[in-house]
Order: C-alpha cells, then structure tokens, then sequence
C-alpha cells in the first residue's frame, strides 16, 4: 500500500505525467499504468534483464527501479528504439540472424545490445557476452544473438544512424 | 502492513538527514537490493520513502590528496571505469568487474552495497583491504553531524551493522596506497559475474624487497559478515612472501573462516575455496 | 545393409536449406507482440492461488470469510469447489485440493480486482493444518511402512514398464567386461522466460474459451475437460504468443482449471499468472530418476547385452514425467546393437514436485548412462571409443530389439565427421597422458551419441495433422493448420515449403494456428515432430492447390500442365522459365470463369509409424535420427570449475530445410543441456524447494556459452518433407554425457549425479586424489 505521487519525465522522446503509487516499480508503470507492453517481467529480481530499459542513458533493470525514481529523467523501452523508418539496425540484425525464438527476453537483449553497440563501436564478440550476462535468453543459446550484435557493429550501427 | 505516504527525494544533506531524524525513513538509491526484499518481504518499507540520488555531492569519486572519498551514490559502473581507482586502487575495479551485471552495476550504489550489509557484498571486500571507513551522517542541533566507522567495525550480523537508522551512509574512504601496495581481489564462480559469491578472498599490502608488510585480508561469504582475516593476516605480516608463509597462509586461512552450509554451497567447499583463492591470490601477488 | 548415405538422391529445390527468417521475430524485436502474459481483457479479475507451502497433510480447516469480505474480492474457491473433479493420465489430480501432497498444492483460490487485492485476500485465508510424515525419495516410497499419498495407489506405485529381448543371462556370461552403475540424474525445470498464465472467460452458452500457453490445443481440451465437468467440445483453445514451451506446455496443470473455475463462478474474463518464484515452486520438472544400469561387451568390443532397473520419482501427481520409460527403453534397447537388453521402470509416488515431459523426454536421462557406460567399456578393451562407437554402431535398414526401423542411419557419418572435426582420438590420448601429471588446469575431450525419434512419436492414436490451405484473388496463401507456433519457427518452415511450391513471396503466407475452433487437428509440438509432421501436411497440400492451379493453367494456355511450374509469383514454362501468366491474373480468371473455382485445398496427413502398443514392439516414428557431439574443456582441479571450450555437433537432420531456424534449434537445445550438465538443480529439502529463483537456480548465460561447430548430415529421410528429419530435442540429450566423459578424460573422475556443479567436482577430484595416494 502506498500514497500516489505525480512524476513527469521523457518516455521515448515524449514528455509524460502520470501518478504512481510511490513504491511502484518501474516496470509495473511501463506495463500496467503506460500499456507498454514490450518490457518484460521474468523475474522481478534483476537477474535475467528481460525488464532492461535505458534511463539518462544506461541500461538497468526496470523491475528494481522504483518508479519515482524516473523523475525528471530521460527513458527509453523497447518501444522507443524503433524509429520513423522502421526498426533500428539493432533490431534488424536480431531478425536477420535468426535471434529471436520465443522472442520474449528479447526487448530486454536488444535494448543491452544496443546500449553496448552505442557505447563502444568496436564491440567485440568477447565483451559483447560479458555485456549481455545479466540477460537470460532459454531459447538461443545466444549464439544467434552474439552473431547479430557482432554484425550490427561491424555495420557500424549504433542504433543512432 | 503500513502505508508508504511520503516520498522524499531531497537535493540536499540538510534536507536527507533532517528527515531521517523524524524517523521511519527507507531509503533508497539504484534500488537492486531494497526492491527485492521488500518484495519477497524481508524488508518493510517504512512510511517515508526517500531516494538519495539527487543529493548534491553524493555521487563521485574524488581525489582528497592522501585520500579517496566515494560518494555513497556513486554507482559501481563510475568504480569499474573511474581512472582514479583504476591507477590507485585496482583491487576495487576488480571487485567492480565482477560484480553482478551491467544493468546492476548501472544502478547499484557503492553506499547501498555496504548498507546491505551482506557477507556476500563485493564492494565491501576490496573496500577491507583497502582499510576504508564510512562516514556516517546524522542531524543533531539543527545541523548535519558525521562520525567516520572503520569499515571493518561496521558490520555487526548478517544484513546488520552499526549504522543508525536515523543516520545516513554519505561517502566511503580511504588512503591512497603506497606505490609498493600490492592487492587481489578472486571470487568464486564459472561465470564472470553475475553470481552472489560463494566465496571471495581479497588480499592487499605492502610489498618491498620481497617482504609483506601492513597486509590486509579480507573474506567474503565465510561469516555471518565480511570479514578481516586476522590469521592469516598475522601468518604473512612482516614475512618474506614464498612459499613457505604463503603455507602458513593458507592454513591460517582455515581458522579465519567460518562458513556454513547453505544453497550455494557447503561449509567444506568454502573453507577448500578459501583456502585455494588465498594461495591463488598470493601466487599472484608474489609471482607479479 | 551399409547403405551409404549420398547427396545424389536429394530432390533439387530453390528455397530448401536457405536461412530464412522468422515471421514473428519483427514484432518481436519491437516489443509489439501482444504475449498472453501482455493481455488484458474488459472486465478481466486477476487469479490469485494459495499453495500449500508444505509437503504432506491433511487439511484440518479453511476460513476464507476474511478473504470473502475484502472489497474488490469477486470469488474465493478451496477444494470443495472442484470436488470430483480430477483430471490427470490416471485421474490422480485436481485444481483445489483437498489433502496436501506437495508444497506448490493449490489449497484456495481468489479473484479480484487487482493483483494487489488478490494477494491481500490470499493472506487474509487461514488454513489449519494436520503435517503428515512425507516420503521424499522413490526408494522410501516404495518401502512397505511409507506413508501413503494416495489412497488408492497402494505401496505408492505409479506407472511401471517392461521391455525384455535376447537372453541376457547367456550374453552376461559371454562379457569379457561389465558396467555396473547407479545414475541419479537430477530435478530441473524448463524455466520459460514468460512464466505461466492462462485467461479463461465463459460464454452465456457455457462454452469456455481459454487462452494458453498450451502447445497441444487438440488433446488439450480432452484433458482439461474432466477437471471442470465440461465436454472436451465446449472448450475452446487461444494460443497467444507465449514465452517458451520446452515440454511444459504439455499437460494441463491445475492453474488453468483454476482461472476457468473463477470465471464460471465470477462470470467475468480471469487472469491466472505465475511469479518467478511461483513458477519455480508450481511448474513441472523433468523426470529425476535412479537409473541402475548395466552393460557388458566381449574382448573385442562388442556389445553383449544392457539392463537397466529404474526407479522413477514420481512426485506427487502424474504428469508425463513418470511416462518417460516409453523413451528410455527406446535408448536401453537401441542405443547401438544391443543383442540383450532388461528394462524395467517403476514410478513411485512421493512428496515432491512433480515431472512433465521437457525437451529430450526420457532420453536425456538415459543418455546419461548409456553413453558414459560406452565410454567405459571402451576404456576397459582399451578401444579409442571412436573405434568403439564405430563398432557397435547400426546402419541404415537395421532394425533395433523394440522394432524400430532405422530406415536411413547415419550414425556412422555422425560420428566420423564429430571426430574429425574436433581431432578427438589424438586430444584424447594426449589429455590422457596429461591428466596425472602436476598442473591445476586440465584439458579433456569427451565423446557422447545418441538415437531419438525424428518423425514424431505415435503414442496417441494418431501421430496426425490436419491442414487447409487457400489461395486467394490475390495470390495471397493462408495456411491453416494445427500445428503451433511456440517460438520454435514452424511459421518459417511452412512460409518456406508454400513458398517453395507455390512460387509466392515469403511474405505472401499468412498462417492461422492458434485457435482450436478455426484449425484442424494437430497432436501438438513434442517429440522433435513438428517440422516433419507439419512439413509434410503443407507440402501436401500446397501439391494439391499447385495441382489445380496448373490444370487451370492448362485450360487457359493451352500448354500441358506437366510442362509449367509456379515460380517469381508467376506460371512458368519449367524448362525455360518464361512466365506465362501472372499467378494473381489466373487465380481471378479461375474465379470469375462461367464455371468458377476457388482454390481451397484440406489435406490429413497421418505417418506412416505404428502405435506405440503395450507391449512398445513397434516402429512408433517415422523417422529416427542420431546426434553426437564432441565436448572440449578445461577443467580447474582445484575450484572444480568446467570451462566448455567448445562443442562440436553432428546432427542426422536428414535435410535442412531452413538453415538458420535448424541451427537456432540445435543451439538453443545445447544451451539448456549444458545447464542440466553444469548448474541447474533444483534443491529439494523434505520437499520444499530451496532456490526458487534464477539467482541460485543457474540457467547458462552468455559468457559461459562456447563456440559451436555444427554439422548436419543429410541422410534423405524418405518420409520426411524434402527428406527432412525431427532435429530439436537430441541435441539437449547428448550434451551431458559428453561433458562427463570429457571430465573422465581430463580428471579420471566419473560423476553419475549431474549437474557436474564445481563443487560436486571438486569434492570427486580431492577423492579421487586421496584414492590415488
């Protein structure tokens, strides 16, 4: 049980308002009070990153963030990664490759893969499964997606072009 | 179950431990330990809830001369890549590199890894081996008063410590090493990280014309707390590092730690654990 | 008899064996894809269940008037509300329980509001307890003072198998060499990164309408029926998109009654769904089992006879855990020549959690022993196992003690090209040598085989699919069929072979395969038999629809329909090429003509494998395939660390059909192997479970996943599509074995309890060495 708060920030480039209970977690906002749905819950424990999203710039686990704690800061799910032109090239290289089975850890990888691709251009295959440790996949055995992170960074694709 | 009917989230000292003198205060900041055990109910929130990030000088690594003060709100990816720490204390980026996962590291505060308080915490070990004290704040007199803790006093049970609850954990700090300052932070576990320790030893000190000296040893995971290895500390202390005092280590190195058996592991394999990174952590130091 | 296997005879196609890519993956590398765990119904009340919490009792007393009177509360159901109501193989289970005989045993239920409402309900329910004494092993469950968990399953005793050929106590006297081994391969769970969650909603005429996670719709509704008092005809089946299957989604498990028992009594949508550690507690396992095997062989290496006595922990309920015998023996009896073979299979229950089937059924566990007990009798003739292997292995037209006809065998190539590819019997020498000399890193190689069935399993009375495909105005295909998409790529593959037959853009097939009311029968995705089985029904029934459309063509040109072809979206001349007439353009002729016709066509296709029969004497699939994989790592005596250096796979994939969903299949399936080889356990202590949760129950991630060397072996399977065989669960079986028989070659340790956890390693390693002194 907790009181209601007003919190406003930037979702995926927009400014929003909304009133959440103050130890609502992040995730619950995104899914239940926003309806974006792409984020996942697995866990609820921050071990398998299938609630990754990007807040001020850094990924993190939305399950453990508080969701007052988005105030004043800049977020980005899964559904804010695609843009005018479609999917962006981190995405693509996940449908390329053959990345995604059941496809639901997947907002959560690809929103880690980018932010490492973004992060460092010459990302290489080894610091790519270090990145992408705090996120489970039971489906891929991640070989699929290592190939898919490789080639968007050897495309140069750092989701921004 | 009580409400949850304030949320603080103060820019200022001032304002954080004011409020905390009021009392019943939980407070938060990357949120990685607080969120899951008020979710499974090990923890209550209180009916305040206060987010410490946005307080002013909280966050940071900072070069004080002889010291380095880590703000409590610093987040472990700041310790893993800050270049101070990396040129100072490389032990601690080391501990940074393995902790958890890169969304955790992302939110996680050093000041949170302490407060919880765990045995299994990996900031903490490094930050043993570094001597470390926290500075604790409080409000007394209508001002912010602070006491500085030896880390090593700090902890008193398993997810306890000294800290008050009215008081707030600002900052964690501790000598620049000596250019001769060796130090090895192993932890257990075939993943590089992501992986709440098993067991892990951090080993640091002084080493000239081969002799260890100011040596400190710390343990994770083997006590009801982190834990300074008085033994084996005082079986290398002073001594040529070889073969035989790293011997004298190891065995002493059994004495020190008191593990149980729990879902990780049992008590047999964290002693032969302890007793196997405490040789490897000192081959290393000796072989380097 | 030694049929060697040649490409020549493979059929010439465009598309097959192409990488093509999944039409669900756009959406969901988007976050667009609606999973069912997403979906939220107009007036929908969320489930919420109370678990037991404990492993065996009586229940003294319910007071749910608290929960009743919370607001926001719509319904409060405990085991009286489904009284009578058992479902289950053996009638064994119901949603609400009336006694306790496991921790995760649903003893209430509620609907509410809100999830936060449902919660606080369950709270405010106070149950009284009456503990009774558990049984929590299969060995004091079937002692004759044990407590009882059934009334009427007297001495515990649950599902039991036989299977016997040849005399093996003459072929016992005839072994140079006997292998004597207990294996207690371990509990895990499928660990589905959607957790489980199902809507249920009545209609004002009583028919349910259910949406699931199920991945066998048909049967489905058979099976749920009896736990509501319902026609199987009066369900209706929705398969949303959902987070992984794996086997789990085999069976009804009682929170899908459960959401369809609070509909009925709210009248309102419910929403039933797991937490993690729900999930953990209240989901199926794999079938834990004690394996007590024995294999003998002559001087010169060859096989003599094998028996094997297994003792099954059946857990409390029967789900298809405790059926996997039916596969074990396949591999006991068929895992290469084996002249004499006992099998015997007794499931007893007890008070733990209970097994459904999961991702190599039976055959992970088995081979766990066989292949480790080749390994060993390969080291007692002194034999490079290669040549060991080699030796014992079937070809093609053999046919194995339980009658399985291995139409098309490519074991012997499995296993040649492994090897090769890897340099196993020079590292394997060379290791050996190494692994008494001083050093703390150790490098070993292990070799494991395998045989699993490839063209579905008839274990029901029909191994069948049903499938309608329709060609519209457009020249767009749908393709309805009652095979399911879990994540698995069926979609891809059906898209592809339409495609291939039809000549039509991939992107023109649209599929329709989640709804039991619109889509014909399908036994359901399990036993590496979708591509196979569904493959087959829309190739057959994309032959029908070109068939009409071509004598159409005829018609209309005036050219002989066996000259044209369906290629670019056009009708073609074959020889040549030369589109004729737009394929759009002849569909609407075909339609408006004075004697107009659409083309819809409907195809059964049943295989041609018999049922599996009491007696499992019988060619139950259609097709069997082998795998051998080839493990490589580094072992740290001291931390008792294994380091997976690498893997190398060759596969009896019989044809690829699409290249990169057949390698995302065989990747994935060796992920979830090596966590069953190395980490997973689920800790069972007197039944509760300890590390419900992925920070102690360890699934592989990225940075442990070694490099793969895939092979696949094309053996042209006649009855598979284009030659294809079942590929998706062999290679989960043959993961661990390898991995032992590797840490056997680096350490000289064996371990017949995975997973091969570095503590359990260690410990082996420090025995080993205190023996060795």
């Amino acid at each position: 049980m907790s009181m209601e708060t007003e919190i406003n920030f930037t979702l995926n480039g927009r400014p929003v308002s909304v009133r959440v209970p103050v130890t609502m977690k992040t995730l619950t906002m995104l899914r239940e009070v926003l309806g974006l749905t792409g984020t996942k819950y697995a866990c609820g424990e921050g071990e398998c990153g299938a609630c990754t999203i990007k807040v001020d710039g850094r990924t993190l686990n939305s399950c453990l963030m508080h969701a007052v704690d988005c105030d004043g800061r800049e977020v980005v799910t899964i559904e804010g990664l695609k843009t005018p032109e479609g999917m962006n090239p981190m995405q693509k290289s996940f449908v390329e490759h053959g990345a995604v089975q059941c496809g639901f850890c997947m907002p959560g990888m690809i929103m880690q893969a980018d932010y490492l691709a973004e992060n460092n251009p010459n990302l290489t295959r080894e610091e790519a499964q270090r990145g992408l440790e705090g996120n489970l996949c039971r489906c891929t055995g991640y070989t699929k997606v290592l190939d898919a992170v490789e080639s968007a960074v050897e495309k140069k694709c750092c989701g921004r072009c | 179950m009580k409400e949850t009917t304030t949320y603080l989230a103060p820019r200022s000292l001032n304002e954080a431990v004011e409020a905390m003198a009021a009392g019943d205060v939980t407070v938060f900041c990357g949120g990685t330990d607080l969120t899951p055990q008020t979710d499974s109910g090990v923890k209550q929130y209180g009916t305040k809830l206060m987010n410490i990030r946005r307080i002013e000088g909280l966050s940071g690594v900072a070069d004080n001369g002889d010291t380095i003060r880590i703000g409590a709100a610093t987040t472990v990816t700041d310790v893993r890549h800050n270049p101070l720490i990396a040129k100072a204390a490389p032990i601690l980026a080391e501990a940074a590199e393995r902790f958890a996962s890169d969304q955790i590291r992302n939110a996680a505060s050093v000041g949170g890894n302490i407060c919880n308080a765990s045995p299994a915490g990996d900031m903490i070990n490094p930050l043993l081996v570094l001597d470390a004290a926290v500075e604790l704040a409080s409000w007394a007199d209508g001002t912010v008063q602070t006491r500085s803790v030896p880390l090593e006093q700090f902890f008193v049970g398993p997810r306890k410590s000294v800290k008050k609850p009215e008081e707030l954990l600002t900052a964690v700090v501790f000598k620049k090493p000596a250019s001769d300052f060796v130090g090895k932070f192993r932890k257990s576990g075939p993943r590089p990280a992501l992986e709440i320790s098993t067991v892990s030893v951090g080993i640091g000190g002084n080493l000239s014309n081969g002799v260890f000296r100011n040596v400190r040893v710390a343990m994770g995971s083997v006590a009801p707390t982190p834990l300074r290895a008085r033994n084996v500390e005082a079986a290398l202390e002073g001594r040529p590092l070889n073969a035989d005092s790293i011997s004298a280590a190891v065995a002493a190195a059994a004495i020190d730690a008191k593990p149980i058996d729990d879902v990780r592991a049992s008590a047999w394999y964290r002693e032969h654990l302890v007793k196997v990174f405490t040789e490897e952590v000192l081959s290393h130091v000796h072989g380097n | 008899m030694d049929q060697k296997v040649t490409a020549s005879n493979i059929e010439k196609t465009s598309l097959i064996g192409q990488r093509v890519k999944k039409p669900d993956a756009p959406d969901k590398a988007t976050g667009k894809t609606r999973y069912i765990n997403d979906m939220v119904l107009p007036q929908m009340l969320i489930g919420k269940v109370l678990f037991a919490g404990r492993p065996h009792a009586q229940i003294v007393s319910i007071d749910t008037s608290a929960a009743e009177k919370l607001p926001g509360v719509h319904a409060v159901l405990t085991g009286k509300d489904a009284t009578g109501l058992k479902f289950g193989f053996v009638r064994d289970n119901v949603a609400l329980k009336d006694k306790v005989r496991c921790e995760h045993d649903e003893i209430a239920a509620v609907a509410a509001e809100t999830e936060e409402i449902a919660l606080r309900a369950i709270d405010l329910i106070k149950v009284e307890y009456e503990d009774l004494p558990g049984v929590f092993t299969p060995e004091d469950g079937a002692k004759e003072d044990a407590p009882l968990i059934h009334d009427n399953f007297p001495g515990n005793k649950s599902l039991h198998f036989e299977f016997k050929h040849g005399d093996v106590a003459e072929a016992e006297a005839a072994s140079d060499f006997i292998v004597d081994n207990v294996f207690r391969p371990h509990h895990v769970t499928h660990c589905c990164m959607g957790t489980s969650c199902a809507i249920a909603d009545f209609d004002n005429n009583g028919k349910l309408t259910i949406w699931t996670q199920t991945q066998y719709p048909y049967n489905y509704k058979m099976d749920l029926a009896p736990a509501l008092g319902l026609q199987p005809g009066d369900i209706r089946v929705i398969q949303p998109p959902i987070g992984g299957a794996f086997g789990s989604k085999l069976d009804v498990y009682p929170y899908e009654p459960i959401a369809a028992l609070l509909a009925r009594k709210t009248g309102r949508p419910v929403k039933v769904i797991y937490s993690r550690e729900e999930e953990f507690k209240a989901s199926p396992t794999r079938q834990p089992a004690i394996i007590h095997m024995r294999t003998g062989c002559t001087r010169d290496g060859t096989l003599t006879f094998r028996t094997a006595d297994v003792l099954l922990d059946n857990g409390a309920y029967t789900s298809w855990g405790p059926t996997i015998p039916v596969i074990m023996m396949r591999t006991v009896s068929g895992h290469y020549r084996v002249p004499a073979v006992d099998f015997k299979a007794q499931a007893i229950y007890t008070n733990n959690p209970y097994a459904g089937s999961f991702r190599g059924y039976g055959n992970v566990q088995t081979t766990y022993a066989t292949a480790q007990q080749m390994d060993m009798l390969a080291d007692m003739v002194d034999m490079d196992p290669l040549e060991f292997h080699l030796k014992n292995s079937q070809r093609s037209g053999e046919i194995t003690p339980q009658k399985s006809f291995l139409r098309e065998c490519a074991l012997v190539e499995c296993l040649e090209t492994a090897a090769e590819a890897s340099d196993y019997s020079r590292k394997r020498k060379a290791y050996a040598l190494e692994r008494d000399q001083p050093g703390r890193y150790k490098k070993g190689i292990g070799l494991a085989s395998s045989i699993h069935n490839a063209g579905g399993a008839k274990i029901h009375k029909s191994d069948g699919i049903g499938t309608i495909l329709k060609v519209d105005d457009y020249a767009r295909v749908t393709v309805i069929t009652g095979a399911s998409e879990i994540g698995q790529g069926i979609d891809a593959v059906i898209t592809l072979i339409v495609s291939e037959e039809l000549g039509v853009p991939l992107e023109h097939v649209t599929i329709v395969n989640n709804d039991s009311d619109i889509a014909p029968w399908d036994v359901g995705v399990h036993a590496s038999r979708t591509t196979f089985i569904a493959g087959n029904g829309v190739r057959r029934a994309a032959q029908k629809a070109k068939a009409q459309i071509l004598k159409a063509a005829e018609k209309q040109l005036g050219e002989p329909a066996e000259t044209l072809e369906l290629r670019g979206g056009s009708v073609v001349r074959d020889l040549c090429g030369t589109p004729l007439i737009k394929l759009d353009r002849l569909l609407r002729q075909m339609h408006f003509q004075a004697e107009p016709e659409l083309v819809m066509v409907t195809d059964y296709y049943e295989p041609k494998s018999e049922p599996e029969g009491a007696k499992h004497i019988s060619d139950h699939s259609a097709a069997y395939s082998h795998a051998v994989h080839i493990a490589e790592i580094t072992v740290d005596t001291l931390t008792g660390e294994i380091k997976v250096d690498k893997i190398t796979s060759a596969q009896d994939v019989g044809r690829v059909i699409n290249r990169m969903g057949l390698e995302a299949q065989i990747e994935g399936g060796i992920a979830i192997g090596l966590g069953y080889a190395l980490s997973e356990n689920m800790l069972l202590e007197k039944g509760l479970l300890k590390n419900p949760c992925f920070r102690d129950y360890k699934l592989i991630t990225a940075p442990e996943m070694p490099p793969l060397d895939l092979h696949f072996i094309e053996s042209n399977c006649a009855e598979g599509p284009y030659g294809a065989k079942g590929v998706s669960e062999l290679p989960t079986i043959v993961i661990a074995p390898a991995i032992a028989n590797a840490l056997y070659n680096a350490t000289g340790v064996r371990i017949f309890n995975p997973p091969l956890s570095p503590e359990k390693v260690a410990r082996a390693i420090c025995e080993h060495r205190q023996r060795g002194k």
